[in-house]
């Protein structure tokens, strides 16, 4: 994560000294200084709560500070991981970007099972390419455009792509004939790949 | 459990903790554990006749120096692998003597074809390597994933790929200390196909044996 996100290195003078003064902080917790560790998880617990919010702005306020607490715990137990020879920064917004991705896989997950249901689509601020939240908001757009089908188009994405049946099972669950699910699926296919490619042009 | 209480209890659990080395020492440490096994193997099953006369073979050298320096540049690779914000390129360093091993043994496949024409290139079924390059890189690898728990496990199936790389590389180093196969192609496709199988196989259980959860347990 370069930049922009990484919290402290982008402000003022007293901002450009604080990965010092965490490195140090740091330094101490792993020397067992349990005071300055404590000081350290509580800065560390605002930076990442932005950080957090930033990446993933999708999740709940409940969510968010679930993460933030993964993220603490996670740099509690790689603690020896960290070169006090190195800087800090990289080493926590690489474990910061391990969980966020972690949790992006559990929501997608999540939201895979919320589109059995139909769930209302969300709306989310556009950000930074290749990470896995991206690949949730990839996933959440096939929702949006999932919404644009007729009943039976969406029908037969659900049964063939989603639940993976045959197209034989899905004949016999569905009531519909082998060659109607066939032509709905490929009307889905093509009219899913226009709404998709329009909400990409979109976001441009 | 709210955030606060969080780092309460994460702060009086600050023990002092020893920091890691940086991952060429732990890499060093882990050959003075690896290579020792690797001889004493090679010393039980007894090495080669010709080993002396195959060391007098630039051919023979060269593909075994590439498969030591694969072993532990993936070594050095693998350590780098759990270390939090470290610099991407360490990952690639097994690219360069990996590329030279493979490069060497396809050498060999051309130079037995010049010699001996199609007969240089015959394949004969020798899947033992496979079972003789696990079973030297067992010990290694085992070290290598106790040594790897105490990092963080941000990319596990990469760190746990390159541990078997490196792993199965000092076994075919081994290997070709006591087997007489020295024809190219034999060792590209069983030798070096071994190793890569096993890399592979390390890269699909790296979830399994590193994870964060491994350490709430």
């Amino acid at each position: 994560m370069d930049g922009p996100d990484q919290p402290g290195q982008d402000g003022d003078g007293r901002q450009q000294a604080q990965p010092d003064r965490l490195a140090g902080l740091m330094q101490a917790g792993q020397a067992g200084d349990g005071a300055a560790y404590r000081t350290l998880l509580a800065e560390l617990a605002t930076l990442m709560r932005r950080v957090v919010r930033r990446r993933a702005p999708y999740l709940s306020p409940e969510d968010v500070e679930d993460l933030v607490q993964d993220i603490l715990l996670s740099l509690h137990l790689a603690r020896a991981s960290y070169d006090p020879s190195r800087p800090f920064m990289p080493w926590i917004v690489a474990i910061a970007r391990n969980r966020i991705a972690d949790q992006a896989r559990r929501f997608g997950r999540r939201a895979a099972l919320d589109l059995e249901f139909g769930a209302q689509a969300e709306t989310f601020d556009a950000f930074e390419a290749n990470n896995h939240a991206d690949k949730v908001v990839d996933f959440l757009a096939v929702r949006d455009a999932l919404a644009g089908l007729s009943p039976s188009e969406r029908a037969a994405v659900r049964l063939l792509r989603l639940r993976q049946l045959t197209l034989a099972e899905a004949s016999a669950e569905s009531g519909t004939s082998v060659t109607a699910l066939k032509v709905a699926m490929h009307r889905a296919t093509r009219r899913l790949r226009s709404l998709l490619r329009g909400s990409d042009d979109a976001d441009r | 459990m709210r955030t606060d209480e969080l780092i309460e209890r994460l702060a009086r659990d600050a023990r002092p903790v020893r920091p890691l080395a940086a991952p060429p020492l732990r890499a060093a440490l882990w050959l003075a554990i690896a290579l020792p096994f690797m001889v004493a193997m090679v010393l039980v099953i007894s090495p080669r006749a010709d080993l002396v006369e195959q060391l007098g073979s630039s051919r023979y050298l060269l593909e075994q120096f590439a498969a030591l320096a694969t072993a532990v540049a993936a070594a050095v690779a693998a350590f780098a692998a759990v270390v939090p914000g470290i610099d991407r390129r360490l990952i690639w360093l097994p690219a360069v003597p990996g590329a030279a091993w493979v490069a060497s043994l396809g050498l060999g496949c051309v130079r037995d074809w010049l010699a001996l024409g199609a007969e240089g290139l015959r394949v004969t079924p020798d899947p033992e390597c496979l079972f003789y390059i696990a079973m030297i890189g067992s010990v290694p690898a085992v070290a290598m994933v106790v040594m790897l728990r105490r990092g963080a496990p941000v990319a596990p199936r990469l760190a746990l790929f390159l541990a078997a790389l490196a792993a199965a590389a000092v076994g075919s180093f081994g290997l070709r200390l006591f087997h007489t196969e020295d024809a190219g192609l034999m060792v590209l496709i069983w030798q070096f196909g071994s190793v890569a199988l096993l890399a592979a196989l390390g890269g699909l259980v790296g979830g399994r044996l590193l994870n964060w959860r491994h350490r709430l347990d």
